[in-house]
């Protein structure tokens, strides 16, 4: 009954046998884009949060202060401009404008690196918020013993951050992995490019879509549940174990 | 040499148009345990912070051993880590234990092996009996518990001076009682230290140098037992009235 397809349900199924290695592969670059770009992209949003937060000291040296101060400008500028800019924009605007300054970049890599700048420019805001949400006192008690302010980040600050925005990254990559689907604009051969491919063959565009959107469904079903386990992982047992072998001098 | 660990001149601080600390002069002498008394909002704090490089100085200069103490980051770590400093809400690291948190700065600061920071974090928890507590995370303590750790962090670093800022306000009276002991302790060992309480009690019994503060001046800089019997300074007398009666 597959060969000759009547209902949507066999329509859904002739399709996907049909054109499985055209659904795999979009399902592969889709999560390859959605997963190198989070995680550059996560990479540039600490950067641009931990920067953010970096404050001078009166009697440092000058160039130092420029340094400091030119960087945060930069980041700033730039935060600013890709939160305030569609992300479908942005990937035609980076695509064509590249090619256009003569510039050859695959379509895939301009894929990630929009995704990598969007990302970016989020989450340097959330991982701002994040550095905002451990109390200062946590920090000053770190100051008032001598270490420095990076390492109080990197030991104290950070860790903590982190774990408290667990939900907002698990948030960005799924939106990444669903606005992957917009890269079809600049020709990646992606989930939607791919139904979009199928759907026209057969002039069957409602199953072909149906087949990517349960694909999609199950991916960020998945993630979601991994990053809940993440999660979970990093909240650490609630019980501690006395150490009785110090108990005596009680 | 001087045995002068600390001196600060010509102090001030303010916040905006207010002035919070007003031409402060005060040394701090080795061995010296000198309590800062005062009203909620009369500035102790602000100067125990200031000389803990927390808070910046409006104008005039804290000394370190006779060498200023200069708004440089490297020079800031150096002088702190020498300087330590107890909270009044603790402060203690929340992503780590007990142990963690005494090994921390030892190890990332001085640079210490971690057999030595080990030993010497076992030693200040004992003193301050919290071994036993080693594995566990601050959020599992009660705040006597916490702030006996966090008095063993700062231990731990062996700091030439121990700064508290009102180590007790945010203790219920048990608990109180618990860390003004650790305290009583510490002042044995000859520790330097300057701390903001509003136990006058502890402040009269522990301290070589009592002083009273008003409205951002050193009011009054006594020996305990004068400023506790008889003080000079009118606002002093107003403050302890209620104590001196008692």
């Amino acid at each position: 009954m597959f060969e000759n397809p009547q209902t949507l349900f066999e329509w859904m199924i002739f399709l996907t046998r049909k054109y499985l290695s055209m659904f795999v592969e979009g399902t592969v670059l889709t999560l390859y884009i959605a997963v190198s770009g989070t995680i550059l992209g996560f990479a540039l949003g600490y950067l641009v949060g931990i920067i953010g937060d970096i404050k001078v000291n009166e009697g440092d040296h000058i160039l130092k202060k420029i340094l400091i101060k030119t960087v945060k400008t930069i980041f700033s500028v730039y935060v600013e401009i890709f939160r305030d800019t569609p992300m479908i924009v942005q990937a035609m605007i980076i695509y064509y404008g590249f090619r256009q300054m003569g510039t050859e970049m695959t379509s895939v890599f301009a894929g990630i690196l929009v995704t990598v700048l969007n990302t970016g420019a989020y989450m340097g805001e959330t991982v701002r918020g994040g550095i905002g949400s451990i109390d200062y006192g946590q920090r000053e008690g770190a100051w008032a013993m001598g270490m420095s302010p990076f390492k109080t980040m990197l030991y104290i600050v950070l860790p903590q951050a982190f774990k408290n925005i667990i939900p907002e990254m698990a948030n960005t990559f799924l939106t990444n992995l669903k606005m992957t689907s917009v890269l079809n604009v600049i020709a990646v051969q992606e989930l939607f490019m791919a139904a979009k491919t199928v759907g026209g063959n057969y002039y069957k565009y409602f199953e072909a879509y149906l087949i990517i959107a349960a694909i999609y469904f199950v991916l960020c079903f998945l993630f979601n549940k991994l990053f809940k386990l993440v999660e979970i992982k990093m909240e650490g047992s609630p019980d501690y174990a006395l150490a009785i072998e110090y108990m005596d001098n009680q | 040499m001087s045995d002068v660990v600390i001196s600060i001149k010509d102090l001030s601080k303010s916040f905006g148009n207010h002035e919070v600390l007003r031409k402060i002069d005060m040394e701090v002498r080795k061995g010296e345990i000198i309590c800062i008394v005062g009203s909620s909002g009369s500035g102790k704090s602000t100067l125990l912070r200031c000389i803990n490089k927390l808070e910046k100085q409006t104008s005039g200069k804290i000394l370190y051993h006779d060498k200023e103490v200069k708004d440089i980051q490297r020079d800031i770590n150096e002088y702190r880590s020498k300087v330590g400093m107890v909270f009044q809400s603790f402060n203690l690291f929340n992503n780590m234990t007990v142990l963690e948190n005494c090994m921390l700065c030892t190890r990332k600061v001085l640079h210490i092996p971690k057999e030595e920071a080990f030993d010497r974090a076992i030693t200040h928890l004992k003193e301050v009996g919290m071994a036993p507590y080693i594995n566990a995370k601050p959020a599992q303590l009660s705040g006597g518990q916490k702030q006996r750790v966090a008095i063993a962090r700062a231990l731990c670093m062996n700091p030439e001076v121990l700064l508290f800022d009102e180590p007790t306000s945010a203790l219920d009276p048990e608990m109180v009682g618990e860390v003004l002991s650790v305290m009583k302790e510490l002042a044995k060992t000859g520790l330097t230290m300057i701390i903001v309480t509003h136990e006058m009690a502890f402040a009269r019994d522990v301290s070589t140098r009592t002083i009273f503060m008003d409205s951002g001046y050193v009011a009054e800089d006594a020996a305990p037992a004068t400023l506790f019997t008889n003080p000079r300074n009118p606002r002093t007398r107003e403050f302890l009235g209620r104590y001196l009666a008692g």
